[in-house]
């Protein structure tokens, strides 16, 4: 059983059962909302949702961490706004942006006018992130500088609540991968935090409004119909949709979509409208370049809000280096620059109520968090507070609490957000389990040889939904042996795909000769993700050097 | 652990089969069903008649989608893995709830459910040629089943209405009618 999970689960998971034999209450997670650009924390205090505040009596919290001569800052304890930091390049933000990510994603490659160094050599490794302290270029990751954010949260956390913190539920965005989600975690782990559960953003929102549904219900003596919802969530760093299906207390993940767009692309374009040779003049990376791209960056921001209340605003700043910008932006242009962000917010949208098999006319409620112009709103979750609150209401579900009152009789059924499965056809991505299915799940699909004798088959686990296997990611790889010579298209190979309650995704496979039910090789049973860093280059490099010698195809039977 | 697992897989492909016929003439499962001898007790479960309806305690003829959906979510609260707390009772439940969700999936969708009801009638046939009165066995047990379930929600739905202390005052109150 042990062997399942990954170390610091298994230290944490003792640790716990010490806890509980001491104190004969169950430690209640708390719940964390790490935004791009802000953060949150909540937890269920017995009766409700509480957020904490920090010390400046601020509920939001900005997400950067400032290095400084010995101890590095974050924005939970930081005495200086966000702007100010961002001059010197000693500030890094943006870290739910860059986690996860290789040198080769157009992602990072925009991230290159942040204030800080992100620097790739295009190769399909993790980034160089550095900040700037003494004139010095001090290296970092992004895992490492969340961690120092989430040990603040934490220590605010447990002043607050006068008890250690270890167990948390953390919102994620839909679009992340597993490998993506593994980072985090490991951030959380070296922040001294065990992650109960990653939540994706939009199903933290769905059961705090199946929670409101229930509560109504009981209210008015209702029957408790069915309702349908559909959340739309645009945070700084990523978009993300779901529609659920509520009752009872129960939410059904009907549908989800995401992506990696947000307030950060809406202010890039607008920058690059501003200043379009801005890539060029900031190439330097220098001191004063820093300076002039934070100045700009803090304008843009400014005129970017001002842009919401009214139809024009006029931008003044001077970036130093003789660089100045003194331009009029109307509503229509920052419209314009961003068409194509607000496409693939619609885009996502129709994408998943098509997944959910759901009209707009089905739809109950529009939840909206964060930035959007749907016109009729939900109103009972604040937008910025919504996923926060959900997460510490799972995190108390999750934690075995009960509400005497019924509040905590809550249950969300998830669904996977993208789909798995395996190279064959050729390049093929080949889903086994289809993204939307509802978790836990366990499906398999039948494959078999394309050569004659051929005794290897090698096995490419992808996450994703591109259609060609390279356009996702991918999660691992493995060989299965010993399949006994026999002409092309005649062993089965079974590949079963197995995602439990707390989402570890496992692969199984076995090897059937026709004629016979045994399989000829032992099962084997892979835990997924097995790939770290340069996920690109395995799958490149085992193409160079096997080609097409161990390839499967779908088996299609009569 | 493999074998569990398998055996688990094995549940699926065993509950979903009948509409992976059409499409498959030999369903997966088949082949790892000598790998575990616990996967016995899987194949019981099938010769004694277990369906997608049993599974959700609801009427093959007459439960409408509203009765399925609810049907669904009542035994998730039960039976999700989310809301078991016992550690040891994970993997169970996780697979209970995989069978649930292949039941919910053909059942809620008219035309898989047509689809499967026109199999499962050809089964059923064949069964009471051979065995009625194990269908009349299985056919009892799902009505106590449905009147249990019923009686269960009744009582909840109560509970709701009323705040905590009535409900906590109504309880004492019928523990001592039973003294």
């Amino acid at each position: 059983m042990a062997e399942r999970e990954p170390a610091y689960t298994v230290a944490s998971d003792s640790e716990t059962t010490g806890e509980e034999k001491s104190s004969p209450l169950p430690e209640i997670a708390i719940g964390i909302d790490i935004g791009t650009s802000q953060c949150s924390v909540a937890v269920w205090n017995g009766s409700e949702v509480e957020l904490l505040k920090n010390k400046r009596n601020q509920k939001l919290m900005k997400s950067f961490v400032t290095f400084k001569d010995e101890a590095p800052s974050g924005g939970v304890t930081s005495q200086f706004s966000h702007e100010h930091e961002m001059l010197f390049g000693d500030t890094i933000f943006n870290m739910k942006r860059l986690i996860g990510r290789v040198d080769t994603d157009p992602v990072v490659h925009a991230s290159k006018n942040l204030p800080f160094l992100v620097q790739t050599l295009d190769i399909g490794v993790r980034p160089f992130i550095a900040a700037l302290v003494n004139n010095v270029w001090r290296s970092t990751t992004p895992e490492e500088v969340l961690a120092m954010f989430l040990v603040e949260l934490r220590l605010m956390t447990e002043t607050h609540l006068k008890r250690p913190i270890r167990n948390v539920v953390l919102t994620v965005p839909v679009s992340f991968s597993r490998f993506q989600l593994t980072r985090l975690e490991r951030a959380c782990a070296m922040a001294g935090l065990h992650v109960l559960r990653l939540m994706p953003e939009p199903t933290a929102v769905a059961l705090l409004y199946g929670q409101q549904q229930q509560k109504a219900s009981q209210e008015t003596m209702g029957s408790g119909s069915e309702k349908i919802a559909l959340i739309f969530n645009m945070g700084a760093g990523y978009c993300d949709v779901a529609v659920t299906a509520t009752a009872g207390g129960v939410s059904q993940i009907k549908a989800l979509a995401g992506s990696t767009i947000g307030g950060e692309d809406l202010l890039q374009n607008m920058m690059r409208h501003l200043l379009p040779d801005s890539e060029n003049i900031f190439k330097r990376h220098g001191v004063e370049e820093i300076k002039s791209m934070a100045l700009l960056r803090v304008a843009t921001q400014d005129a970017i809000h001002q842009l919401s209340t009214q139809s024009s605003v006029q931008v003044d700043v001077d970036l130093g280096n003789s660089l100045k910008i003194c331009k009029v932006v109307d509503r229509a242009e920052f419209e314009e620059v961003n068409k194509e962000v607000f496409e693939k917010c619609e885009s996502l949208i129709i994408q998943c109520l098509h997944d959910a098999k759901v009209e707009v006319g089905d739809i109950n409620d529009n939840l909206v968090t964060n930035l959007c112009k749907i016109t009729e709103v939900y109103k009972g979750i604040n937008p910025l507070e919504g996923a926060v609150c959900g997460a510490a209401m799972e995190g108390a579900v999750a934690s075995g609490i009960s509400d005497p009152f019924g509040n905590l009789d809550l249950l969300t059924i998830q669904a996977t957000p993208l789909a798995i499965g395996i190279r064959a056809d050729g390049n093929k991505f080949v889903p086994v389990i289809p993204r939307n299915t509802t978790m836990p799940a366990r499906k398999d699909l039948l494959f078999t040889t394309i050569h004659d004798n051929q005794t290897e088959a090698l096995i490419l686990v992808y996450e994703g939904e591109g259609k060609k296997a390279e356009e996702n990611h991918l999660l691992g790889y493995f060989k299965i042996m010993g399949i006994p010579a026999a002409p092309k298209g005649v062993p089965e190979i079974s590949v079963c795909m197995d995602i439990d309650a707390a989402n570890v995704l496992r692969v199984l496979t076995g090897v059937v000769m026709p004629g016979s039910r045994i399989t000829v090789v032992p099962v084997m049973e892979v835990r997924m993700p097995m790939v770290d860093d340069g996920h690109g280059w395995c799958a490149e490099a085992l193409n160079r050097t096997h080609g097409a010698t161990m390839d499967l195809v779908t088996l299609k039977k009569a | 652990m493999n074998a569990s697992s398998l055996t688990s897989n094995l549940s699926i492909s065993n509950s979903k089969q009948f509409h992976h016929l059409s499409k498959q003439l030999r369903p997966s499962h088949v082949h790892f069903a000598t790998i575990s001898c616990r996967a016995t007790k899987l194949v019981e479960e099938t010769k004694n008649g277990s369906n997608f309806y049993k599974m959700l305690s609801v009427n093959p003829k007459s439960a409408t989608m509203e009765d399925i959906k609810r049907a669904y979510r009542s035994m998730a609260l039960q039976y999700h893995p989310d809301v078991c707390h016992d550690p040891s009772m994970k993997e169970e439940s996780t697979k209970i709830f995989v069978r649930l969700n292949a039941a919910y999936e053909t059942l809620s969708n008219p035309m898989l459910r047509e689809q499967y009801d026109s199999e499962l009638g050809l089964r059923n046939n064949m069964m009471n040629n051979n065995n009625i009165v194990n269908e009349e066995i299985w056919r009892s047990r799902w009505q106590e089943q449905v009147v249990e379930l019923k009686k269960r929600s009744n009582r909840r739905m109560e509970q709701r209405g009323r705040s905590w202390g009535s409900t906590s005052r109504m309880r004492t109150q019928s523990m001592k009618d039973r003294n």
